[in-house]
């Protein structure tokens, strides 16, 4: 039998030197990275220091008057002393430092929220439409990608601010897209907005109401489902029950509440809320209020008609109230203007002076603002009806928009410019994704008879996602970081306000430290999310 | 939908040709396979023989001829595609299980997605199906952490789960390690004997000698020679199909 067992090689030593050994190798390697790292730090920490020495005790001011190292961040505390174009949250010159930079925070997170969401699915659309069949809209994407990745995203910004935001026609003559109540004009987007009314609570409980009860019911179908061995269509049940629940709700905490009301003069007769409407057709000799663009256009009625015969509305700045009763009668085609003040007791002045003839508020508030009026008995209270959201929609009323929301051409420059530029680069990660699943997985969902569209989500796109969350997270995170180009067009974001503060207050190390930690926090907040996620969808193997 | 040949007859085919641009795959192809018969169809690579079995459940489409599924016409339809779809179970060479979903989950998404069982009712047929292919405990694995032969068995049990009148086999065994390829034979022969209609392209001829009720020779795009496997192997006709047996019987 012949020997099978390793013959040990002669000519070579068994004891290795140690510069060839590679565990020694490995250790000194990390010994080596180790000094370069303590070095590299120590530098940079005592450059820091000198520096700061260097600017002498006035950066650490304590409000005693002395000056340590524990009041670096005092000055934080003065007042800021500059205006900020843009504030979420509200802010005045006279605010802290700390607030001015709370503002900022705000404004790139709304950026940077909104930013990844836009720019996800333009890119998820972007991707598909390249691997489309259809030459024009496979080439529609690709030359939207090309454009995008092949330019600086700087002159895209400035392009859009410059080129295209700001050479938008001035406020009295927006443009208005397929005559959607979606303006755009130099002074930015307005676009429609949801107003929570005082209801709204009421029909969130119908909704928590909805999910328990349609949890149940799935619960008592699966248990019959064991029974009978037949499937009894339970998700269609549940939802069913859901919605009905949930839209019997939104009727009922409406007239549950129903907490607003219009004060009117007793002489103006109305009693409900469809007087209203009669007293307009007498007022404009019409039929039907539907007629008015008809009327209009045939020379019966001219504008200034309409206008004298508008319901004068007198209201509080920015209430709910007011969103409510406009929407209602701009359902029913009812003209109307209104005065909004900036206090109830002043539209309930006006209102007294017979500047208007309907004032609206919440129907407690009506109470107390009649019993100040001289001759209270000669007005009376009409509750309206609510729903828990009303739309409101931008109205220009001379030289403003009102209601609705407003994108800032600054805002809108910068989520536009990001959102394209990040999308173009989605759009490639998407469709890599896509084509990363093999050939045989659809083949396999074919032959089982799936269609298409069950192909796409069931079998392609949870695959294409464990490809495509790695590298559209450092897309998010460019994302982030690029909304400090928002300098460029004065939108005031993080880093902008925090250039300002550098300049007035003379702390750049402080303020840098905050920048930078702040940025960093975004950062890792971002990773981590995607990282989670990442980590549920990934493949198990052995 | 017209019943448009009799019952007896559940695939048919007749003058079927495919071409890849100019490369002329399929040459007129005319086969008759009639309820439970199992075909075993072989051939050298290239041949066309896995072209034709995928253009049964239209995973290629043919260009001329026609085909003619459990009498549904096999057209431009997508409903006739989704219908001859259901009644086509299909087993693959390199198993195409979902790497995402569980062994069940594979099992029971087309009864569930296609066929609108219950989940219950889904899972309790999956698991019938995976006993009878000897994985029950694999349930709950996902397919990376089984190995080729388990994973055959479990794409063999997904196909079956949609309770298909027809069967077809594009290779099954040959992405296979050896030791693995008897356990995925044992449960082709199971099926074969309790009446499936097969359709088997597979370069197992003990398989073929055992349970094929026809062999069917391909070359060149075309069906040179068909015969019962007795018939075939020991007194092949046609020049080409002898040539092939003696390569592959005596290497």
């Amino acid at each position: 039998m012949a020997d099978l067992s390793p013959q040990l090689p002669k000519t070579r030593s068994t004891t290795i030197p140690f510069w060839r050994d590679i565990r020694v190798l490995g250790v000194l390697a990390q010994i080596a990275f180790v000094i370069v790292a303590v070095m590299g730090i120590t530098w940079v920490v005592r450059n820091t220091l000198a520096n700061l020495d260097e600017l002498g005790e006035s950066q650490f001011i304590c409000r005693d008057g002395t000056s340590s190292f524990r009041c670096a961040y005092d000055f934080m505390r003065l007042d800021a002393q500059f205006d900020i174009a843009e504030t979420p949250i509200p802010y005045e010159p006279s605010d802290s430092y700390w607030r001015a930079l709370g503002v900022a925070a705000v404004n790139t997170l709304k950026v940077t929220v909104l930013g990844v969401i836009l720019a996800t699915v333009l890119g998820t659309l972007a991707g598909i439409a390249r691997l489309s069949s259809n030459w024009l809209v496979s080439n529609l994407a690709k030359w939207y990608v090309d454009l995008m990745r092949n330019t600086p995203l700087l002159l895209q910004l400035f392009f859009l601010y410059f080129s295209v935001i700001l050479v938008l026609p001035p406020i009295k003559e927006a443009i208005q897209p397929f005559n959607l109540p979606i303006f755009f004009s130099q002074r930015g987007i307005n676009i429609p907005a949801p107003v929570f009314m005082p209801s709204f609570a009421v029909w969130l409980a119908f909704v928590v109401l909805g999910i328990i009860q349609a949890q149940v019911l799935w619960i008592i179908l699966g248990r019959q489902e064991e029974l009978t061995g037949k499937s009894s269509n339970r998700f269609r049940w549940a939802l069913v029950s859901f919605l009905l629940v949930v839209g019997i709700g939104w009727y009922v905490s409406g007239s549950l509440t129903s907490t607003q009301a219009i004060m009117t003069p007793k002489s103006l007769r109305v009693r409900e809320f469809k007087d209203l409407q009669k007293i307009m057709l007498n007022r404009l000799k019409l039929a039907d209020l539907g007629d008015i663009e008809l009327a209009l256009s045939n020379g019966t009625l001219t504008q200034e008609d309409i206008d004298a015969a508008a319901f004068r509305i007198c209201a509080q700045k920015e209430s709910a109230s007011e969103v409510n009763l406009t929407s209602q009668l701009r359902n029913a085609n009812i003209p109307y203007t209104v005065k909004r003040s900036t206090r109830l007791d002043q539209a309930t002045e006006a209102y007294a002076n017979g500047e208007c003839e309907i004032l609206v508020a919440s129907q407690s508030l009506l109470a107390a603002e009649r019993e100040a009026l001289e001759d209270g008995a000669n007005h009376v209270i009409l509750p309206i009806a609510e729903t828990p959201v009303r739309i409101s929609i931008p109205n220009l009323e001379g030289l403003n928009f009102v209601g609705g929301a407003k994108l800032t051409p600054e805002f809108a420059a910068i989520l536009i410019g990001l959102v394209l530029y990040t999308g173009g680069f989605i759009a490639e990660i998407v469709r890599a994704g896509i084509q990363a699943v093999p050939k045989g997985q659809s083949e396999a969902a074919r032959a089982l008879g799936l269609s298409e569209s069950q192909r796409l989500r069931l079998i392609v796109l949870p695959q294409a996602l464990r490809v495509i969350i790695p590298p559209i997270t450092s897309q998010y995170l460019n994302l982030a970081k690029n909304s400090t180009l928002a300098q460029a067009i004065a939108f005031p974001d993080l880093w902008t306000v925090s250039y300002t503060t550098i300049n007035q207050s003379g702390r750049a190390i402080q303020i840098m430290l905050i920048v930078m930690g702040s940025y960093l926090s975004l950062s890792l907040i971002i990773s981590a999310l995607l990282n989670w996620y990442n980590r549920r969808i990934a493949l198990v193997e052995r | 939908m017209d019943k448009l040949e009799t019952a007896e007859d559940i695939i048919i085919c007749r003058n079927v040709h495919k071409w890849y641009g100019d490369f002329h795959a399929l040459k007129g192809i005319n086969l008759t396979v009639k309820k439970g018969e199992v075909i075993v169809i072989i051939g050298p690579s290239g041949s066309g023989k896995s072209t034709f079995i995928r253009t049964i459940n239209r995973l290629e489409e043919h260009q001329e001829g026609e085909i003619i599924v459990d009498g549904i016409l096999l057209s431009h339809d997508v409903r006739n595609i989704a219908e001859i779809r259901r009644e086509v179970g299909m087993v693959f060479q390199q198993f195409n299980l979902f790497p995402h979903l569980t062994v069940l989950e594979n099992v029971t998404l087309a009864p569930i997605h296609v066929r609108k069982w219950s989940r219950d009712h889904a899972e309790e047929v999956a698991m019938k199906w995976l006993t009878r292919v000897g994985i029950p405990e694999q349930a709950h694995k996902y397919p990376g952490q089984l190995s080729g032969g388990q994973q055959q068995r479990v794409a063999i049990a997904r196909a079956l789960a949609m309770e298909p009148k027809i069967m077809l086999f594009d290779e099954p065994t040959s992405a296979l390690d050896p030791e693995m390829i008897k356990e995925v034979l044992d449960v082709m022969r199971d099926l074969a004997r309790s009446g499936y209609t097969i359709l088997a392209v597979t370069h197992e001829m003990g398989f073929a000698r055992e349970v094929a009720d026809r062999v069917i020779f391909f070359d060149g795009g075309q069906i040179v020679e068909q015969n019962t496997p007795d018939q075939f192997f020991t007194n092949p006709k046609h020049e080409r199909t002898k040539l092939f047996l003696s390569q592959i019987l005596h290497h």
